[in-house]
């Protein structure tokens, strides 16, 4: 099942009106209440809350609705090993993204809607309700954050003039070569004078807006191992729209699918050599694959 | 209204060594609450539009020499710096004023007198990447003491202020943050999140204290806070603290200009600040290395006297600047 530009950009518009009217003042509104009771995760670190399975039920009850034959991965009822992606359209859905933020009240959590097809991201949709930033994007239909059409600055791309999302994660078991390890010591690199030297980096604690500010050309990069398919979904397509690319984030890796854990996207406002050029001086500070 | 009588000099002579009749002690009544007012305005009616309409704009920039080459100034900072100055003067002429790009090394000393301190641009390289977190931070001591504090934000036009004594504004309204202290529950390291940053010093032993102290937090076998987030401005991370998205700031490195502002606004929410080095409980506005803490519940200080004491077993060397 293939989808047309004007069929995208409806299903992009249905996204839209889905986010700002119903999941958007949701998430605004119980953001930082619940600090003193959430489940545990995995570890303590990561948190989920009753808010975001309710948020997904909502979502997947309303798209059923609209595209009662497309197919629905979210964050909440995904099973590891088991739940697949598969080629047909299929919504991939994190509820709300950035689940720390959203439990401490930081103004950084968001919902992120993406479709894939083929297992490419075609549309996505990211809603930050506490800074009223809405980005959207399909394929071939340009990218707009609250219906302004997002105009990337043409800026030359250089790792030493960068400033790079970069996060801690979940995952802290500190063992020599393990993600945790390997994540430290490439932040280092990256950061000393003898290495990368970059300008800055910036976290913000949620995968999704890290890659819109990539897309918008607000960082130059983000580079993140352990995040899934609904973390990168809406923002990848977001990201293409503005001229961004995503790669994996360890070396070599140009080319990669929608859940491959490691994932590094570059901004666009700069030529495909650049990217290239980028990447390479990036992946150069990396210490060791990241391995999910 | 709340005002505080300070013993400043008034007369403007010059000091001579052994001068001392050429000096006028007097009482002065300063008003912090209509200072606050007054900050407020110029960092939203003069300042504020200056730095939203140049962000991202200034691809041409100045690189502080030696080893803080990714330190940068823009021209706008000091053309900023130059307006707030002139305005202040003219409203405060016998108040000083330290300000970041007018500030001279081993010259610049904060002293008793009412004293502006001021960041023009706080995050400057948030602004020139466009990064929606760059601000300006206006502060005033007396008696060395941050008494008012107003921070402003134009990309998410966000102005929080403070005076002592005066609890704290946002965008003009009074803001509870007794409410947020409530929802945010006790103060725990591993329930935290901290603002940490690198910052432009890139080699030797403060660069290995800070990267080490990181991995300490964020280990399982550490610290294991929540997260860390890293906002690129001391004025903002400050100011985020405040309102009770942030639960702490470790950093070394910024000047008193980065934290006036921000530590006015925080010790009015119940926040402290200390030093970023074990027991360092009493640190000057210009002590270089900080550790801001958020408010608790608890009114009694322990709450945050132990979280403080268990950051600090995490910072692996001591932090040290000239």
């Amino acid at each position: 099942m293939s989808l047309s530009q004007s069929e995208l950009k409806q299903i992009e518009g249905a996204i839209v009106k889905l986010l700002r009217e119903e999941v958007g003042p949701k998430i605004k509104a119980e953001s930082g209440k619940y600090l003193t009771v959430y489940d545990d995760k995995a570890n303590q670190v990561d948190l989920v809350t009753k808010s975001d399975k309710n948020i997904e039920l909502i979502i997947k009850a309303r798209l059923k609705e609209l595209y009662p034959t497309f197919h629905f991965v979210g964050e909440e009822e995904y099973i590891p090993g088991e739940t697949k992606i598969p080629a047909e359209p299929t919504f991939i859905v994190d509820p709300i993204d950035g689940t720390t933020n959203f439990i401490h009240g930081f103004p950084y959590s968001c919902c992120s809607i993406g479709l894939a097809v083929g297992g490419k991201s075609v549309v996505g949709c990211v809603f930050n309700p506490h800074l009223d930033q809405l980005y959207h994007a399909s394929k071939g239909n340009g990218a707009f954050v609250n219906d302004e059409p997002i105009a990337v600055a043409k800026r030359p791309l250089t790792l030493q003039k960068s400033v790079v999302g970069l996060e801690g994660g979940a995952d802290r078991a500190d063992s020599p070569g393990s993600n945790f390890d390997i994540k430290m010591e490439t932040y280092k690199n990256l950061l000393s004078d003898k290495g990368g030297f970059v300008h800055g980096f910036r976290s913000l604690g949620s995968a999704a807006m890290n890659i819109c500010y990539t897309a918008l050309g607000i960082f130059d990069a983000y580079w993140e191992g352990g995040c899934w398919a609904w973390d990168v979904c809406a923002g990848w397509c977001i990201l293409e729209e503005c001229g961004g690319t995503m790669i994996g984030g360890n070396k070599g890796q140009w080319d990669i699918g929608i859940d491959h854990r490691v994932y590094f996207a570059i901004r666009g406002g700069c030529t495909a050599d650049e990217q290239k050029k980028f990447a390479e001086e990036f992946w150069a500070q990396t210490t060791g694959d990241l391995k999910y | 209204m709340y005002t505080v009588q300070v013993e400043a000099v008034c007369s403007l002579k010059t000091l001579d060594k052994g001068g001392i009749d050429d000096l006028h002690y007097c009482t002065m009544t300063v008003d912090l609450r209509s200072i606050e007012n007054f900050l407020c305005s110029l960092a939203k009616n003069k300042v504020g539009p200056i730095i939203k309409t140049k962000s991202g704009t200034q691809s041409e920039y100045d690189l502080k020499t030696g080893s803080r080459q990714v330190d940068i100034v823009t021209e706008i900072d000091k053309q900023v710096e130059k307006i707030i100055w002139d305005t202040l003067k003219q409203e405060y002429p016998a108040f000083k004023f330290v300000g970041e790009e007018s500030y001279v090394k081993g010259v610049t000393v904060i002293t008793d007198d009412p004293t502006f301190i001021v960041d023009p641009i706080d995050g400057t390289t948030n602004f020139v990447h466009d990064f929606p977190f760059s601000c300006t931070s206006l502060g005033l001591t007396i008696n060395k003491v941050p008494v008012v504090g107003v921070i402003y934000n134009p990309h998410t036009d966000l102005l929080i202020s403070a005076s002592k004594g005066n609890g704290v504004r946002v965008n003009g309204e009074e803001y509870d943050y007794k409410k947020k202290q409530v929802q945010m529950g006790p103060l725990i390291i591993n329930k935290s999140i901290v603002a940490l940053q690198p910052g432009s010093a890139r080699e030797g032993t403060n660069f290995t204290t800070k990267m080490r102290t990181y991995e300490n937090l964020l280990s399982a076998d550490g610290g294991f806070v929540h997260g860390f987030r890293n906002l690129g401005s001391s004025a903002m991370s400050l100011a985020y603290i405040a309102l009770g998205y942030l639960d702490s700031y470790w950093d070394g490195g910024c000047y008193s200009w980065d934290v006036c502002a921000g530590w006015c606004i925080l010790n009015e929410t119940g926040g402290r600040v200390v030093g970023a080095n074990k027991d360092e409980w009493d640190v000057p506005v210009d002590n270089r290395t900080y550790f801001a803490v958020r408010g608790s519940c608890d009114d009694s200080g322990k709450d945050q006297a132990k979280y403080i004491s268990d950051f600090w077993s995490n910072v692996e060397g001591t932090l040290k600047y000239d």
